[in-house]
């Protein structure tokens, strides 16, 4: 089944307010185009679970309730984000594990489980504060063990260098929790910089993050997560944090990239208008390193 | 070594940093970090443990060498690396065993290693907020020697932190971490700050050495913390860093971080993240 779709359709049909989301590509092919879409249709009372933030943007405009996190940026004095969510009274629950207990949370999730059995968190304060990390007596022996709630998210959004018109999708390089996190998710959003043949992905299926049958939107996204970089096709862009650093920044930003345009591509045209043609040309990988091609068949 | 190899003109930082790096020798598999640790880690490799083996947070496995990056994760530090997974993966490979080394940076530490990441002052009202263990709570669990780096100043070092986000001995009791469930053979090693190194002996941290070097006196060590620490009978001196270490760290580590530029719209980076004290 063709699933392509827009990605004002792909987030318009697939994400409700209220929802537990899941946003893949920490630190690495962030679903910038996808965030932004989202706060354009001003979808709210979100949970969010994620790496690191690409979640400034949303916290920001009040439309998460809670955020499932290992480390974000949450003090006021050093961020306009917290400030301006705080004055609008929709500063977000922070739910705090550590890194591996938030890849932990969504393997479970992922594996069907209810919770997935660690030994990280257990010896620090962070159990006192969130219920979802506990420890038991193990039941073979050896003494205590820590369990983490598992999370499946209503929705997954992801994005990839390529991906076919199914859905069968395609990400390479560093994975985050990228396959903890789309695997566990129910509704899932692809995202990819390139539509391509299914025989692409049929002849490297190894390649294939999450097969076509449980993706719901596919949308080709070029530059879909600038201005964070992405193996073989671009390095980080000279805004890579984005400029969140006080109102007027801000109101600027929200301005070019959310509010005075229709969707991602009109913003990156104009990206392109206003610092030169050859703008995205200067991010673009400049010595590709070329795998061996990897031989299937028969 | 002779007296002649050691630079006479250096800062605390470079201090930090060569002190880092010489914890990490032979075949070590070392976790490294955003800031002074990523520091540690190429320096090292570039010069006495071009064997070890780098793992970063986001999923990179490398015993080649590679270029600092600006934080951890960009296409340097991906780029021709051994393996590239994910993150659920190297913290399995932390969770059972196979990374001996790890390095932390901290907001606050205690006297028995445990370090605050996370808050200043009561957790649901805080003073202050830092962002969070990260990976650190996963790396002082797991790896077999943690080594924490951080600025010390006497707000940091603490009787007992606020919060404790990655712990370590705990209450100082000896095989606490095993009891509530900690492997063992784990737990912090080395305390590494602008002013001096640190040990643990049953794990309490014990004073090692002081870095002279850059006019630090054990008076000002003792000034910067909170409770009467142990000091070692065999406290020494900091061995300064050699001309090679700093000339490599200038060549390898300052320029090519001079050459990313400023982040333009990036908050300045926290004291955590860094541990760096300039």
């Amino acid at each position: 089944m063709n699933k392509i779709t827009t990605m004002k359709e792909a987030i318009s049909k697939n994400l409700k307010s209220g929802d537990l989301l899941f946003l893949g590509g920490a630190q690495h092919g962030a679903p910038s185009a996808a965030v932004h879409e989202i706060v354009r249709q001003k979808i709210d009372h979100l949970t969010v679970i994620a790496l690191l933030s690409n979640t400034n943007l949303l916290i920001a405009e009040g439309l998460l309730d809670k955020l499932l996190t290992g480390f974000t940026v949450m003090e006021e004095k050093r961020s306009y984000v917290i400030r301006r969510a705080k004055a609008m009274n929709k500063l977000p629950i922070f739910e705090e594990y550590s890194h591996f207990g938030i890849a932990l949370a969504l393997f479970a999730g992922y594996m069907g489980l209810p919770f997935m059995p660690t030994k990280s968190q257990i010896g620090s304060d962070m159990p006192v504060y969130n219920e979802n990390i506990k420890s038991i007596e193990s039941p073979f022996g050896g003494g205590q063990i820590g369990v983490v709630k598992a999370f499946v998210p209503d929705v997954g959004i992801l994005h990839v260098q390529r991906c076919d018109a199914e859905g069968n999708a395609q990400k390479w390089g560093t994975l985050g929790v990228d396959h903890e996190g789309i695997n566990a998710s129910k509704k899932i959003i692809i995202s990819t910089e390139k539509i391509v043949d299914s025989g692409v992905i049929q002849r490297d299926p190894n390649r294939t993050i999450i097969p076509g049958f449980r993706v719901s939107a596919v949308v080709e996204q070029p530059w879909g997560a600038y201005p964070v970089h992405l193996a073989g096709c671009y390095t980080d862009g000279p805004n890579v944090f984005g400029a969140m650093a006080n109102e007027e920044a801000y109101d600027i930003y929200m301005q070019e990239a959310v509010y005075g345009v229709k969707d991602w591509n009109e913003y990156l045209a104009n990206l392109k208008a206003k610092n030169g043609e050859d703008f995205f040309d200067k991010i673009k990988i400049q010595n590709p390193a070329m795998s061996e091609p990897v031989i299937t068949g028969y | 070594m002779t007296q002649s190899k050691y630079a006479t003109d250096y800062s605390a930082a470079e201090q930090m940093v060569v002190s880092a790096a010489r914890q990490i020798e032979g075949n070590d598999v070392v976790y490294v970090g955003v800031g002074l640790p990523m520091q540690a880690g190429v320096l090292a490799k570039n010069l006495h443990a071009p064997n070890s083996t780098i793992v970063i947070e986001n999923g990179i496995v490398r015993a080649s060498i590679f270029p600092i990056p600006r934080a951890t994760d960009n296409l340097h530090s991906q780029s021709y690396a051994e393996q590239l997974s994910g993150l659920f993966y190297v913290m399995c490979l932390a969770q059972a065993g196979y990374i001996n080394t790890g390095f932390l940076g901290a907001g606050q530490i205690d006297r028995y290693g445990n370090c605050n990441d996370t808050a200043v002052g009561d957790y649901r009202n805080p003073i202050h907020r830092w962002q969070g263990s990260g990976g650190g709570n996963d790396v002082m669990s797991f790896c077999g020697r943690t080594i924490i780096i951080l600025e010390q100043t006497k707000r940091r070092f603490l009787e007992k932190v606020d919060f404790n986000t990655c712990p370590g001995y705990l209450d100082g009791k000896p095989g606490r971490r095993e009891e509530i469930g900690l492997p063992p053979n784990t737990g912090p090693a080395v305390v590494i700050t602008d002013l001096a190194t640190y040990c643990f002996e049953d794990g309490e941290m014990t004073l090692k050495t002081v870095h002279t070097g850059c006019g630090v006196t054990l008076e000002k060590v003792k000034a910067e913390i909170s409770w009467d620490v142990k000091v070692a009978d065999d406290i020494t001196d900091t061995e300064p860093p050699t001309e090679e270490e700093l000339n490599v760290y200038h060549e390898k580590i300052e320029a090519v971080l001079r050459s990313y530029g400023p982040r333009p719209g990036a908050a300045p980076p926290s004291a955590q993240a860094q541990g760096n004290p300039r």
